[in-house]
């Protein structure tokens, strides 16, 4: 199935959006502090679409919350009953604006281990009923390294309807599945479909160029793959991982990071069972009852991470999990970056 | 996500002080149904949750063909089994969910002949097995048992060790690491002892082994003496686990989940994971 492209300017889009938000549950980048988070609105004034990647939130807790409730228990002389909580008020159909190219991969690349044996069927439900709006950037931000990672400008169905600058004020509307082109005809009102898909395409990729070229980071990452997977043994992570204090932001805010918890919460008779994120960073991740630890240094834990990231998924399910937002860098107290951890242990000797 | 995570209520109908620090506790699921439905195979685990303490992972014990009821054996060591220990009663309920894992390999080793090597609790996800090679005894050809553990008072199953004993088609070998009064079997660890006593014969044998890590380490290397081929010796990993539905990426070794792709191994394939167990 071939998808439609629109074209219009930016007072075009403001309309659109403004009609989205009075139409439908609408989530978007909502400022606090100098940070954007995504946020249900109820007006585009209230919220900024276009917002800085380095400064945006992932949107991966509407798909996966930073903290859910499993089930509420009750138990006492009486006996125990254990009851499924209430509704899953993330399932419902909403459109989400301004989701960054990158987080929208993420989510992408998420639905492998969500979708391996036992489904995840909350995720898939969360994500069928939602439409994403992303947009794509224009310029690369100082620890982006996106378009190393897989980012294809012409097949990228992580995002339902793709927003791209063209040249000359000319904006692109691009559905990208099925639902975003259905969702489009529903609520495009004057129906500016592009003259020519080919020419729309061409200036697609004339952006695309441009943002290319704004990267200061850049790797191969088949090369990476192949020498990290040659390298579990090498001591570069110890020197990688040393500044480390373990706090274990990276994962929080991480768009493909998705390990988690389970804890009960008592009072009284009560109780409630949550799952939150959680971090192969944290030393009590792999701690045993009996006391052993399989990781109980901290760069056994950062390997780990880095070669989860970008040999074991992709050994596992074949895509890397890592989408280059670059938000762990960003975020991280001492600077570690992913980038430079992954690119220095490739470029060490082999240790076997 | 979050439905697969709620346990069913079980009853716990029996508690058995199995040593000092462990203890069996035989459940039954409240719904009856359910509990007619519940199977599994040798070798598989539950999540098992003292509401309000926490969920643990433990293998089954007991053997499915042995109906109406599945064993918990639970040894006291952390936080959630503390608590069990010293708060579920006889008739109190408890959530589980599962069988989760692979098992081991029933068809595969049909034919051969058995050895079990155990040491401590490591016996009880053997003793799912030994079961069940018990009510298939004529599927599977010479059966040896080798137990050990510190102390006396430290093996598991006691009485149901008497009763393998008394059949005559296995042959049991018990040893505790130092000299006691009144002990009459064996004296030494696990892996001096299989190969100074059980001697066993290589061909056609499997070995399933389970124990502490310290008498794994030493009971793989006395098998490789032996001339055992790594192939044929059948093991079961102990991981911190959570979730169990290979998910929540506690169990993560290279690219492989424990909790998905294991617990059971052959020690061929654990050569092949990076050494993070």
């Amino acid at each position: 199935m071939s998808f439609s492209t629109f074209v219009t300017d930016k007072a075009g889009l403001q309309k659109l959006y403004e009609a989205i938000i009075s139409k439908h549950e609408t989530y978007a980048p909502v400022e606090k502090f100098g940070k954007y988070d995504y946020k249900k609105v109820s007006s585009l004034k209230e919220c900024d679409p276009d917002s800085p990647i380095a400064m945006t939130m992932s949107v991966k807790p509407l798909f996966f919350p930073r903290s859910s409730k499993i089930m509420k228990y009750e138990s006492n002389s009486a006996g125990t009953s254990v009851s499924e909580t209430e509704d899953d008020h993330l399932a419902v159909p909403r459109v989400i604006l301004g989701v960054k190219h990158c987080d929208a991969r993420g989510l992408q690349v998420l639905e492998a281990v969500n979708k391996w044996d036992y489904i995840d069927s909350d995720f898939q439900k969360r994500r069928a009923n939602t439409v994403i709006f992303s947009t794509r950037c224009d310029k690369a931000d100082t620890h982006c390294f996106c378009t190393s990672l897989d980012y294809d400008v012409e097949n990228l169905d992580a995002t339902d309807v793709a927003l791209v600058n063209g040249i000359g004020g000319k904006l692109y509307i691009q559905a990208r599945t099925e639902k975003g082109e259905n969702f489009l005809k529903e609520n495009l009102e004057k129906q500016s479909a592009v003259g020519s898909q080919q020419s729309a395409m061409d200036d697609i990729k004339k952006q695309y160029e441009a943002f290319a070229a704004s990267f200061r980071l850049k790797m191969d990452y088949k090369d990476v793959n192949e020498k990290m997977s040659k390298r579990f043994n090498s001591p570069a992570f110890e020197e990688a991982s040393r500044n480390c204090v373990s706090c274990n932001t990276c994962a929080f805010i991480c768009p493909t990071c998705h390990c988690f918890k389970i804890s009960d919460v008592k009072i009284k008779d009560t109780g409630v069972r949550y799952k939150s994120y959680d971090s192969c960073n944290n030393v009590y991740f792999t701690l045993e009852a009996g006391g052993h630890n399989p990781r109980p240094a901290k760069y056994r834990r950062w390997r780990q991470r880095s070669m989860h990231k970008f040999v074991f998924y992709k050994e596992r399910f074949g895509v890397n999990l890592c989408v280059g937002c670059g938000h762990c860098a960003i975020s991280c107290p001492v600077n570690i970056s992913i980038f430079d951890v992954v690119n220095h242990v490739a470029s060490t000797p082999v240790v076997l | 996500m979050e439905a697969l995570l709620v346990p069913s209520l079980a009853k716990v109908d029996r508690i058995i002080q199995e040593t000092p620090d462990v203890r069996t506790y035989r459940l039954k699921f409240k719904d009856e149904a359910l509990m007619e439905k519940f199977t599994w195979e040798p070798g598989q685990f539950v999540e098992f949750s003292l509401l309000g303490s926490g969920e643990c992972t433990f293998c089954i014990s007991s053997s499915a063909t042995r109906k109406g009821y599945f064993d918990c054996s639970i040894k006291k060591a952390g936080v959630v089994t503390a608590d069990i220990h010293l708060n579920i009663e006889e008739g109190d309920e408890v959530g589980i969910r599962g069988p989760y894992g692979n098992w081991f390999p029933v068809e595969e080793i049909k034919g051969r002949n058995l050895l079990f090597v155990g040491g401590g609790i490591g016996l009880a996800p053997l003793r799912s097995l030994i079961q069940y090679c018990i009510d298939h005894r004529t599927d599977y050809k010479d059966f040896t048992i080798l137990y050990g553990a510190r102390t006396s008072a430290d093996l598991c199953y006691k009485e149901e060790i008497e009763e393998w004993k008394k059949n005559t088609s296995i042959k049991v070998v018990l040893t505790i690491d130092k000299a006691e009064d009144n002990w009459k079997e064996n004296v030494g660890v696990v892996p001096k002892i299989l190969e100074e006593v059980v001697k066993p014969e290589i061909a056609n044998t499997k070995v399933i082994t389970c124990g502490p890590p310290i008498m794994i380490k030493y009971t793989l290397q006395s098998l490789d003496r032996l001339g055992f081929s790594p192939e044929h010796v059948i093991t079961t990993l102990e991981m911190k686990m959570q979730c169990g539905l290979g998910k929540c990426g506690r169990c993560n070794i290279g690219s492989t989940y424990i909790c998905k792709d294991g617990p059971v191994f052959t020690y061929a394939q654990l050569k092949a994971l990076p050494d993070e167990f």
